[in-house]
């Protein structure tokens, strides 16, 4: 077994010389990041609630099920706003989707849509993504569960329409995270599950052992489900087909992006309590694992992908959240992609291993200045003064005790475990290395963070950050940074490919800064972002060179303006 | 008082004479074991060692040689395995149990982080044992230090700080040993944890009065705050390596 590398002497030279063979956009003078938040202001009126349980072991499944606090965002009627759509998780309690007003607020219209239900007797809402399966223009919606997924068809005008009865979607499993991608680039968007627990039914337990076999390196998990998309309004499950039935890890976060640059989408899957694996497209509907050489194995707490070109190499790198607090020194993991087949783990020498209990981390350039910052939640339970570790000390240590047995886990009662911790902001520097400054921006709040949806709300340019909370309020803030630099946003419009352009591969140069963005389809923990791809060019008061790869293999090079979100389709270039 | 560390000399006079007693046929082994090793022939090495150790169990040296050649070729599981049998048979010799303990511990860096709190827990009590069965300076000294691992959140420092004093106070009497150094060192950093830094700078400098060329000494003196904190958190890092070769105590006149 290959133990994941630290940085080599090799990549250090490397993480050297691009910074110094790279223009650095500039700065704008005197710009600096600020976050005002807004959820009050913007109506944003709700609160998240983990699934309550009954019986014997109601305490400790509801411990380990304590995800689910998602945001997905959408412009779901295509009036050029963002809109957000937040999950629920205990029975009864619905789901939320947040119309964007216009004017910094938002109204809940999940009842009139028809997209609030899904948290019944049987089944617990996790994650959601916004995708247009059918390519018709309008995002629907698929909300993933613990039991089996619901898709909505969005009708328009506001109306949603339950499909899941006739689409295949009708395997049941323990799901906590969603992508959609499309892995054999047939113009159809696909789905990927990532499964925490096995498909067992948590809410009527018929045995006992359904917790982790190993905590550094259990086997025993839901593994992922590769769902692919006939185009006919159908998906049947590819997952044995694919290559991907052997993963058996506690899937909490899926990531997709092209990582070798060959025009395929390749995937990222982070597991709880073991290994994370790195799979590779081969071009045939097929994937192959290349865990060993890319990263090595594991046997951290992955909690998030997410896919950016932090370093403007030209290169997809990937970020991953695990556990560093005081007594787990997990660091984070920022696998640099060293354009070979192979990562090397930077997070220590770039500034982004200490996170807390890391949830969602998601790369994007919250100043313009060219360079993508990382936003990080973390936490997981915020409540008594008591500590749950020290009640948990003892059923770890005992001798062959068996973690998978949820009676051997002590009840976490009202005890806190990694709460109240501050969020992290890096940001980005511009020579490789990272500034944690969340205290100055404003987003240093202590709640049990998970999601984080990026939007740009009033479409100034200056991306904004949704925050979700597991049992508590999600935290809208509005970037209020003054003095940024210019930005472009482009809508994509697939015609030959997938209409969402979801896995397009975006190349800007401006300002003597060459930037690539690749469009992903709901990367990073609980979350979906912006589908409009977003770049800041500094000081650059135009764009010198902007080229489109569309999943189809098409090139397109385009003029977009500055300083406006502009539509672009396959083919035939700006279209507003 | 004075009778706990009477007993504590005389077990630790005990303790030095089994050390120099090897039998020939041990020997005969070991010296097998370390042709083998400098040939890089591991198998054949830790074939010899294993068969030394089980001829002179009590022997410090065999053991300690025997952990280092396992760390050098990654069988982790192998002298944990071995110990174990070990002390089925010799459930009484201190020096299996101190050296059982240290497998663990030379496991630690290459498991993950919930193993790594399971492995050092498992230490923790064949340190224990050690001390039971031999309370010498070695044992409180390692089961101290060992102590000082643990996050802070287990409040297991004021322990180790315990067993450090009784380590320091077992170093007053005799012959001043090069290793004692480790003691103060240690003590200091058991004080840092538990917050009490005058204590802490009172064991650094008491062991800099009498070992003025150590740099650990100094560096700890020269530092404040957070550095200082930093210095002290790094050096208790789970996945950094420990150095658990005792040559410096088997090698310092006893051996």
């Amino acid at each position: 077994m290959v133990r994941r590398p630290t940085i080599k002497f090799g990549a250090a030279v490397a993480v050297c010389l691009f910074v110094t063979s790279s223009t650095v956009a500039q700065d704008a003078p005197g710009s600096r990041i600020r976050f005002e938040d807004i959820t009050s202001k913007a109506g944003i009126n709700i609160q998240h609630h983990t699934r309550t349980y009954h019986g014997k072991n109601a305490e400790v499944l509801r411990m380990f099920t304590a995800g689910g606090a998602a945001v997905a965002v959408g412009d779901y009627d295509n009036d050029g706003y963002e809109d957000l759509f937040f999950t629920d998780s205990d029975n009864g309690k619905p789901n939320h989707l947040f119309h964007n007003n216009h004017d910094g607020t938002f109204t809940d219209v999940a009842q009139e849509a028809g997209v609030a239900g899904g948290n019944d007797a049987l089944n617990i809402v996790s994650d959601a993504v916004w995708f247009d399966y059918d390519n018709d223009g309008l995002p629907d919606l698929l909300v993933a569960r613990f039991g089996t997924p619901i898709l909505y068809h969005n009708e328009g005008h506001g109306k949603f329409r339950d499909v899941t009865a006739g689409s295949g979607l009708n395997k049941f499993g323990n799901t906590i995270a969603v992508i959609a991608f499309d892995y054999d680039n047939d113009g159809y968007l696909d789905l990927l599950f990532g499964n925490y627990f096995q498909p067992v039914n948590l809410l009527d337990l018929k045995e006992p052992h359904v917790l982790p076999n190993n905590l550094d390196g259990a086997t025993n998990g839901g593994g992922v489900t590769l769902w692919h998309n006939t185009g006919a309004g159908t998906f049947e499950d590819v997952t044995d087909k694919a290559g991907l039935g052997k993963v058996t890890g506690w899937t909490l976060a899926v990531g997709h992006g092209d990582f070798t640059n060959n025009g395929l989408q390749d995937i990222y899957l982070a597991c709880d309590f073991g290994t994370d694996h790195v799979f590779l497209n081969n071009g045939d509907g097929t994937f192959r694992e290349v865990t060993e050489r890319a990263t090595g194995w594991d046997t951290k707490k992955g909690m998030n992908v997410d896919v950016a070109d932090y370093n403007n190499d030209g290169w997809l790198d990937i970020y991953v959240t695990n556990i560093y607090d005081d007594y787990m020194k997990e660091c984070a993991m920022l696998w640099q992609n060293m354009g070979d087949g192979t990562f090397t783990d930077v997070a220590q020498e770039v500034g982004v291993c200490d996170t807390g209990w890391g949830w969602a981390a998601k790369f994007s350039d919250f100043d313009n200045d060219g360079w993508q910052d990382l936003f990080l939640v973390n936490g997981l339970r915020s409540a008594g003064p008591e500590n749950y570790l020290t009640t948990l000390l003892p059923m770890i240590t005992t001798p062959g005790v068996d973690f998978s047995d949820v009676n051997s886990w002590p009840d976490i009662g009202n005890r806190s475990w990694s709460g109240y911790q501050r969020k992290r902001f890096f940001h980005n520097l511009g020579d490789a290395t990272f500034r944690e400054i969340g205290a100055d921006t404003g987003v240093n709040n202590d709640k049990d963070g998970r999601g984080i949806g990026i939007i740009d709300i009033d479409n100034d340019g200056r991306l904004d950050l949704v925050q979700t909370n597991a049992d508590q309020s999600p935290i809208v803030y509005r970037n209020v940074s003054q003095n940024v630099g210019n930005w472009i946003e482009i809508k994509l419009i697939g015609t030959k490919s997938n209409r969402d352009g979801i896995g397009a591969r975006v190349e800007l140069q401006a300002g003597g800064l060459k930037q690539i963005r690749e469009l992903d389809g709901g990367n990073g923990y609980a979350s979906q972002s912006t589908r409009r791809i977003h770049f800041g060019i500094g000081s650059a008061n135009k764009i010198d060179h902007l080229q489109i790869r569309w999943p189809s293999g098409r090139v397109d090079q385009v003029e977009v303006p500055i300083n406006r979100v502009s539509y672009v389709q396959e083919g035939l270039g700006l279209t507003r | 008082m004075k009778r706990f560390l009477l007993l504590s000399l005389l077990a630790l006079v005990w303790a030095m004479c089994t050390l120099s007693a090897a039998s020939p046929a041990a020997d005969a082994e070991f010296r097998q074991a370390m042709a083998a090793l400098q040939l890089n022939d591991f198998a054949t090495g830790l074939h010899h060692l294993e068969l030394a150790v089980a001829a002179d169990p009590d022997n410090l040296r065999y053991a300690s040689e025997y952990r280092q050649a396992i760390i050098r070729h990654k069988e982790f599981d192998r002298s944990i395995d071995f110990f174990a049998k070990q002390l089925a048979d010799h459930p009484a010799s201190a020096n299996l149990h101190l050296n059982y303990g240290f497998a663990y511990v030379d496991k630690i860096p290459v498991t993950g982080s919930i193993t790594q709190v399971i492995l050092a827990n498992t230490a923790l009590g064949e340190f224990s044992k050690t001390v039971d069965l031999q309370p010498s300076w070695i044992a409180y000294y390692t089961r101290g230090a060992s102590y000082l691992f643990w996050p802070r959140i287990f409040n297991k420092a004021s322990l180790g700080v315990a067993d450090l004093e009784k380590a320091l106070a077992l170093q007053q009497n005799g012959q001043k040993r090069s290793y004692y150094v480790r003691a103060y060192v240690a003590l200091g950093d058991g004080y840092c944890k538990m917050e009490e830094m005058d204590k802490a700078w009172a064991a650094w400098q008491q062991g800099l009065r009498q070992f003025p060329d150590n740099q650990q000494l100094k560096d700890r003196l020269a530092l404040h705050g957070d550095e200082l904190v930093k210095l002290i958190e790094n050096n208790f890092d789970p996945n950094k390596r420990v150095d658990t070769d005792l040559r410096e105590i088997w090698s310092d006149g006893q051996r």
